[in-house]
């Protein structure tokens, strides 16, 4: 509530009165300090009689808010009441952090197990605060694959750690180190508080999270009636086919597909480094196979227009097919410019002209 | 878009969980329950449902619209296991289903990473509102650079946010994975750190304690000046000043070095050191970094091995030094100096480390919030990060990897509603789906 002005009738009377009575007036949170309750009192004085004595040194030491004038709410709601008592008792330990996950306990829970010590929300046990990178595991991942130059599906199946992530960790960490070269200020406090609060995962100890997750596609969440002959070998790829002509099976679905060749020759026995050895080959194998294509179609989508150079400006010309451009009803947001027929909507009341990406 | 005002937002008699890091919001969540619903009609469930979980998820944002994001398709995920895939080919699944067997052999598989599933289904009910954590607003809170989501959409309409390095002023804005978002960092330290006021008031105290000895006059003036500097704001008091005042604090410091080390000549002598530090942090400003940690200790040694203070300067000495407190580390130091001059190189590297913890987190009075930075209270209790983002706090960016997806035991979509609650929103928004 913000600091009430009374009309300036009133105003002096009843500073005069809150001065005179200025030792009865009783405080009616349960946590008001002594000095709270003084503040509030002298900065009264100060309002009002500005030739006090001191008034100068204290009133620059005390806030807008213990300048107000309306005396404080004699008596306390129930609830409030019973709010101000669980805050200074089981609500106590939730004001620092003191330990990682600190997360609230309903009131009157007995339950005070290990199992709920990481549910943020005591009614959701299906929520849990899951354990983050640690900035040191951030610097390891950095190392590993810019520093090192390991393939990125490498370093995510080392660490247990999916490759997005590893992706992401990379991005913003090129970014830190810029900000750094630059010197430019980092939020350093923040992060180190935040990470005082937060589980950390102790990177290649445990695995972080699952690295293979697939999808689940809503055309695999029917059942099927598939006859088939007892005596057929029906495998993930049969059970695939069977749901959808274009549903993939999980072979090829999961994002580092080159492990279940790893298992398969750890399992037939062979030596654990050789194994690791041609996952890695793999692993670079695939990235490569990745850049080229990416280079491919950039260099595809350049040729596919003509340059034509004219010493003070280079013109590139494309082919357009003006149908695809504007879409099927004309009105396709890839068009440019105005199009006979077609009310042009841009400024229309009640258009979302919010960008859906951001490249 | 008008923001809807809300008379009892953290309203202790009608309570409603909201995405806050309030004190008043972490006792509504403390002492929530699901209330006998038996009594009442299914619509009036559905009802009860629906205001309960829009109470937190986006209340900020309309209905209308929210009907609009709402998808009856849930997303999940499944983790394969490389080595149950390497050893299968699925086939055994179905293997003797022809000659008797009646059910499928065992699965021998672990969860990769999960600790553990708290129960065997996968809840698909906790993910009703995925696609409200698309948005831009929503994820700047999850990744706490906010306080609350509605500060979190101030944020972005006061154009504080980049998205893939762009201005986003949309809060509205669906994130696609793979986006970088960036909240300003002083924004960031403002929305999550300690208000203002609430250390203000320290050096007063220590202030009045001095006052109210009249034995020491010039430390009453130190000490008054300190607290004065306290409430002012950088702008008006330039560099020359401060070194100015610096300069007559340390005379003061040297006129008493006779005497005994007082409780009284302690204080003082801290705020001196309090002082120095600002000073340097102030030179050795965070744009231009001109002087490393190593100089400045240097040049502090310099200054202070003019103070030849050698009473209760062995007190710390043997102490161990990571349980002392930040502050204690201060005094620690001071006296330190005073005994030793910082000849030893443990001495040193405290001092070294005190420095460099000062030029991190620095006291700067023009900032809008209390310096040195601290969390705001209460903020642990909320401190989570939803796996679908990875954060990095130093800069304060976040990348949205992909869209929440439930799992065997565990959703990610961030709800403190129990599963029956939000089936019953889910059947509520299905009829007008």
């Amino acid at each position: 509530m913000p600091p009430r002005i009374p009309t300036s009738s009133a105003s002096s009377s009843q500073a005069l009165l809150l001065n005179q009575f200025s030792e009865l007036v009783i405080s009616p949170r349960l946590s008001a300090s002594s000095s709270h309750h003084n503040g509030l009192i002298t900065a009264t004085a100060n309002s009002t009689f500005q030739t006090h004595n001191n008034s100068q040194r204290q009133r620059s030491s005390l806030s807008k808010r213990q300048f107000s004038t309306t005396p404080p709410r004699q008596r306390l709601t129930r609830q409030r009441k019973q709010f101000w008592q669980w805050l200074e008792t089981s609500g106590a330990v939730m004001r620092d952090a003191t330990q990682p996950m600190n997360y609230v306990k309903a009131v009157g829970a007995r339950d005070t197990s290990e199992d709920s010590r990481d549910m943020p929300f005591p009614l959701n046990p299906e929520f849990r605060s899951q354990s983050v990178l640690s900035d040191e595991a951030r610097e390891i991942i950095w190392k590993s694959v810019v520093e090192e130059g390991q393939p990125i599906k490498v370093v995510s199946a080392r660490y247990s750690v999916d490759m997005r992530r590893v992706a992401a960790v990379l991005r913003m960490k090129a970014i830190e180190k810029r900000w750094k070269a630059e010197g430019k200020p980092l939020a350093i406090p923040y992060a180190k508080a935040v990470q005082k609060m937060l589980p950390i995962t102790q990177l290649g100890q445990v695995p972080h999270e699952p690295i293979n997750d697939v999808h689940v596609h809503s055309y695999t969440m029917q059942q099927v009636f598939y006859p088939t002959s007892e005596s057929r070998e029906f495998t993930r790829g049969d059970a695939a086919k069977a749901f959808g002509k274009h549903i993939m099976p999980v072979d090829h679905k999961i994002r580092i597909p080159e492990l279940i060749n790893l298992e398969k020759q750890l399992a037939a026995g062979v030596d654990r480094n050789v194994a690791e050895e041609d996952f890695t080959k793999a692993a670079l194998e695939s990235e490569q196979k990745l850049k080229e294509r990416e280079a491919n179609r950039v260099r595809e989508l350049e040729e596919a227009k003509t340059k034509v150079d004219t010493g003070r400006f280079e013109f590139r010309i494309e082919n357009v097919n003006v149908e695809e451009l504007v879409g099927r009803d004309g009105r396709s947001r890839k068009a440019v410019g105005w199009r006979y027929g077609v009310p042009f909507n841009d400024r229309k009341k009640g258009m979302v002209k919010i960008p859906t990406k951001v490249e | 878009m008008k923001l809807r005002r809300i008379a009892r937002f953290h309203g202790l008699k009608r309570p409603r969980v909201r995405q806050t890091w309030n004190k008043y919001n972490l006792y509504n969540l403390a002492r929530m329950r699901v209330p006998f619903l038996n009594n009442k009609t299914f619509f009036q469930q559905k009802w009860w449902a629906k205001a309960i979980t829009r109470g937190y998820h986006g209340e900020h944002i309309k209905e209308r619209k929210w009907e609009r994001m709402f998808s009856r398709r849930l997303i999940s995920a499944v983790d394969m296991d490389p080595a149950y895939l390497a050893k299968h080919d699925g086939s055994e699944l179905a293997s003797g289903r022809g000659s008797g067997a009646t059910t499928a052999p065992k699965a021998e598989r672990k969860g990769r990473g999960e600790k553990k599933a708290v129960a065997a289904i996968t809840p698909y009910m906790q993910m009703i509102y995925a696609p409200m954590e698309r948005r831009l607003d929503q994820a700047v809170f999850r990744a706490l650079f906010a306080s609350s989501a509605r500060q979190a959409r101030q944020f972005c309409v006061h154009g504080a946010v980049k998205v893939n390095g762009v201005k986003m002023k949309y809060p509205g804005y669906l994130l696609n994975p793979g986006d970088l978002f960036q909240v300003d960092i002083e924004k960031v330290m403002y929305a999550t750190g300690m208000k203002k006021e609430h250390i203000t008031e320290a050096p007063v105290e220590e202030a009045e304690e001095a006052a109210s000895e009249p034995a020491a006059p010039k430390e009453i003036d130190a000490a008054a000046d300190e607290a004065a500097k306290h409430n002012e704001t950088a702008k008006h008091h330039d560099k020359m000043k401060s070194l100015k005042q610096l300069r007559k604090q340390a005379e003061n410091a040297l006129k008493a070095a006779s005497s005994d080390l007082s409780a009284k000549r302690k204080i003082a002598l801290r705020a001196m050191m309090k002082d120095v530090k600002t000073t340097w942090a102030k030179v050795a400003g965070p744009g231009s970094n001109p002087q490393g940690p190593e100089q400045i200790a240097e040049q502090l040694t310099k200054l202070l091995s003019e103070l030849d203070i050698t009473p209760a300067a062995d007190k710390y000495k043997d102490a161990p030094k990571e349980e002392q407190p930040a502050e204690m580390g201060t005094k620690e130091a001071v006296e330190i100096e005073q005994g030793g001059g910082l000849q030893t190189k443990q001495e040193r590297a405290i001092l070294k480390r005190l420095i460099q913890e000062e030029l991190e987190n620095p006291h700067d009075p023009s900032k809008p919030y209390a310096t040195p930075w601290q969390p705001r209270p209460y903020m642990s209790a909320f401190a989570f990060i939803p796996r679908y983002l990875e954060v990095n706090q130093n800069i304060c960016a976040a990348v949205y990897l992909r869209h929440p997806v439930a799992r065997q035991g565990l959703a990610e979509v961030p709800t403190p509603f129990p599963s029956g609650i939000n089936q019953l929103a889910f059947n509520w928004y299905l009829r007008r789906g």
